[in-house]
């Protein structure tokens, strides 16, 4: 035998032998992989950043912990793909992620219409799929592999008119003059939906105004004079686009338009706001979102302010963070890191305790079998004094609510 | 509707409409005199937003001013791009010769700005937050946003400045003597290539103006481009492609015609009056309203 015949033996030798002995320890800690898919560029980018820092920092902590104890200590590791600024670029991103790889779990993609999108890829592909988002027809398809954490939009609209309802009664100053302004993105709309059709009316509230936009808005104006036109006692509020927010709270003082803004969504009480609007003029807004840090999450927040330099902690890394632990868990019960057993350990899923469970109110987290958490409640937050608090539910607010002015 | 109403959509809209005209000439600028369309100029509009930013953060200067002072270094930094990028794919002022290398050019330069800029500044909006961006001088009964009053006022100063420049100057002749007739101006003595640098590089120093202008109400954000970058271009054709009048007035138009729209259509629909008008203009006026028939679009 020739010395480069040999070598070549015991090359191929190696390379046959090498699977079988490399096998077993590759199984044991075989990665794994949860997909993101959140806009990191375009207009909602600054969203995904804030998704992605919670991923990041629940991923370190469970693989500082010894990983998915079930699969013999096996890393999360996280793929991001960027949904960018539109549903069909969300799209795809969703199914490049998805077919490229084995994919554990997905969560994404913070804007209910990319998440629309994003989950019929996911669905097909049998992937399941952790959203945040809002609209209430993400979970009204029968899709199988799609599990909202969220109070839907509606039931966040139902419980916000309640609440302001009840407040102006008890501050003398009863709500009589509603208007709904805000874009036509879907979390917003299923929001002012029934506003308009039947829960305003039902409150013997007027809509005085109606406006809606496709972001970007052009000029704030003209919705401002209508407003100070019409002087209505509430603004139900869903600018999700900054710059556009930007404006219309910079036309409200211009105008000296004053009113109660409830806000639907936690693009609200990002830490760019003060910069932009200054927190005098933040004073009093409030927003509805589906997380916000309660009462005993100081912890929490305080590591997660040193982690990314934020002044604050909001829903969007929140969640991300409890979908990620949400997911260990369900690898745990499911001792697998298969996405179809995931799946069924998702839908029989409990859990009572955990980083999960705490993180989103009220402490349970099991899914019903349209996939939408049950007994999930919408957190109302207000500004005061540059930071955003919890007021509502008063059992875990970090301050109480402080009338608008 | 009252007259005060009606007034007040207007002055509105021309408020709206100076910045648009503004960021327009720097388009219709390059496009008139070195026939590139540069897909990259909402891109440089966004670097003059962070510019003016970063001159107020850490220099304390107002963004009315700071918008000013990034015309010089964005006007030589055009000039780098020219030079560096630009002069490899347009050939001598020759209309026809590889038009689809330049677009490519700058389709991929505006690509690779937003996401440096993305992936260095992160996609945090930032704002300069200056004090009479909410405030507003009260005429009669109309109320006019200081910011962009100011905006407007400089807006139209600048545009004037370039006028002058262009037409009473040795140097503007000689940049539009390059544009009408590139090889008879090569004979007249004058460098077709410089005149282009000099053209990107006021075109770039134009729109990073109208961007600082811009950040003094507006968020600065890496994406920011987009939002403006279509009716640049429309407002460019509106008024006939490579006239800087017409690109002004293009602009001024938009803005009007954005604002007035809502009188009729719902806000959703704020944009389709833009080009429901545009395609009127297009329709009756193929040159654009000040272009020359040669140039029918």
């Amino acid at each position: 035998m020739s010395r480069l015949t040999r070598f070549l033996a015991l090359t191929l030798a190696l390379v046959l032998l090498a699977p079988m002995v490399a096998v077993p320890v590759a199984v044991a800690a075989e990665d794994v992989k949860i997909a993101l898919v959140a806009p990191l560029s375009g207009r909602w980018a600054r969203q995904g950043q804030l998704k992605k820092m919670g991923a990041e920092m629940a991923i370190e902590e469970i693989n500082s912990q010894g990983g998915i104890k079930a699969l013999g200590g096996a890393k999360i590791v996280l793929r991001e793909a960027d949904a960018g600024d539109s549903v069909e670029k969300a799209v795809s991103a969703a199914q490049r992620v998805l077919t490229r790889e084995k994919i554990s779990a997905g969560i994404g993609s913070w804007l209910s219409s990319f998440t629309l999108g994003v989950t019929e890829v996911a669905e097909r592909l049998q992937v399941p799929w952790l959203t945040l988002s809002y609209a209430d027809n993400i979970t009204e398809r029968g899709f199988k592999y799609t599990f909202q954490t969220s109070p839907v939009s509606s039931l966040q609209a139902e419980q916000a008119l309640d609440l302001v309802v009840e407040i102006g009664k008890k501050n003398n100053r009863p709500l009589k003059k509603a208007a709904l302004v805000g874009d036509n993105t879907a979390a917003t709309v299923f929001f002012f939906k029934p506003l308009r059709e039947k829960l305003l009316a039902a409150k013997g509230i007027e809509l005085v105004a109606d406006e809606v936009w496709t972001p970007p808005l052009a000029d704030a104006t003209s919705i401002v004079q209508k407003l100070r036109a019409t002087q209505p006692d509430i603004v139900f509020y869903g600018a999700t686009n900054f710059p556009d927010s930007v404006q219309m709270l910079q036309k409200l003082k211009e105008f000296n338009v004053k009113t109660i803004i409830q806000g639907v969504g936690a693009w609200l009480v990002t830490p760019e706001y003060v910069k932009a609007i200054g927190k005098e003029n933040l004073d009093g807004i409030q927003t509805v979102v589906a997380a916000h840090p309660l009462k005993g999450q100081e912890a929490l927040v305080k590591k997660f302010v040193e982690r990314t330099g934020e002044p604050f902690m909001t829903q969007d890394p929140l969640c991300t963070y409890a979908h990620v632990w949400l997911i260990k868990e369900a690898a745990e019960q499911a001792k697998s890191a298969d996405p179809k057993a995931i799946r069924e350990a998702l839908a029989k899923i409990d859990l009572t305790a955990g980083p999960a469970a705490t993180t989103l109110y009220p402490g349970r987290i099991r899914f019903d079998e349209r996939g939408r958490r049950v007994g999930a409640i919408p957190i109302i937050v207000q500004w005061q004094n540059g930071e955003p608090y919890t007021v509502v539910p008063t059992a875990v607010s970090t301050r109480p609510l402080a009338s608008v002015k | 509707m009252a007259a005060s109403e009606l007034a007040q959509y207007v002055v509105t809209g021309l408020l709206v409409g100076g910045v648009y005209a503004l960021m327009s000439i720097g388009l219709a600028l390059i496009f008139g005199i070195m026939r590139v369309v540069n897909f990259a100029q909402g891109d440089f509009m966004m670097l003059g937003m962070y510019l003016t930013f970063y001159y107020a953060v850490a220099l304390g200067i107002d963004p009315l001013l700071g918008a000013l002072l990034s015309i010089p270094p964005f006007f030589v930094l055009g000039l780098l791009v020219h030079r560096a990028f630009l002069a490899r794919v347009t050939g001598g002022g020759d209309p026809n010769r590889e038009m689809d290398a330049q677009l490519i050019l700058t389709l991929g330069l505006s690509l690779v700005i937003t996401n440096a800029t993305t992936m260095i500044l992160s996609p945090m909006p930032r704002s300069i937050n200056a004090p009479y961006a909410s405030k507003a001088f009260a005429v009669g009964p109309l109320l006019l946003n200081q910011a962009r009053t100011y905006s407007f006022a400089t807006a139209l100063l600048l545009a004037a400045a370039v006028y002058a420049f262009l037409t009473r100057t040795d140097l503007g002749k000689a940049l539009r003597a390059a544009a009408d007739d590139p090889e008879a101006a090569g004979y007249q003595g004058i460098n077709v290539r410089t005149m282009h640098g000099v053209a990107f590089g006021i075109g770039i120093a134009l729109v990073a103006a109208a961007g600082g202008l811009l950040a003094s109400y507006h968020p600065i954000e890496p994406n920011v481009a987009v939002n403006f970058i279509v009716l640049m271009f429309v407002a460019v054709v509106l008024g006939g492609l490579g006239s800087i009048p017409g690109a002004f007035v293009g602009g001024i138009v938009i803005g009007l015609v954005q604002s007035l729209t809502l009188l009729l259509l719902p806000l959703q629909l704020q944009n389709v009056g833009v080009f429901v008008a545009f395609l009127i203009v297009l329709y009756v006026r193929p040159q654009g309203l000040f272009g020359r028939r040669a140039r029918t679009v």
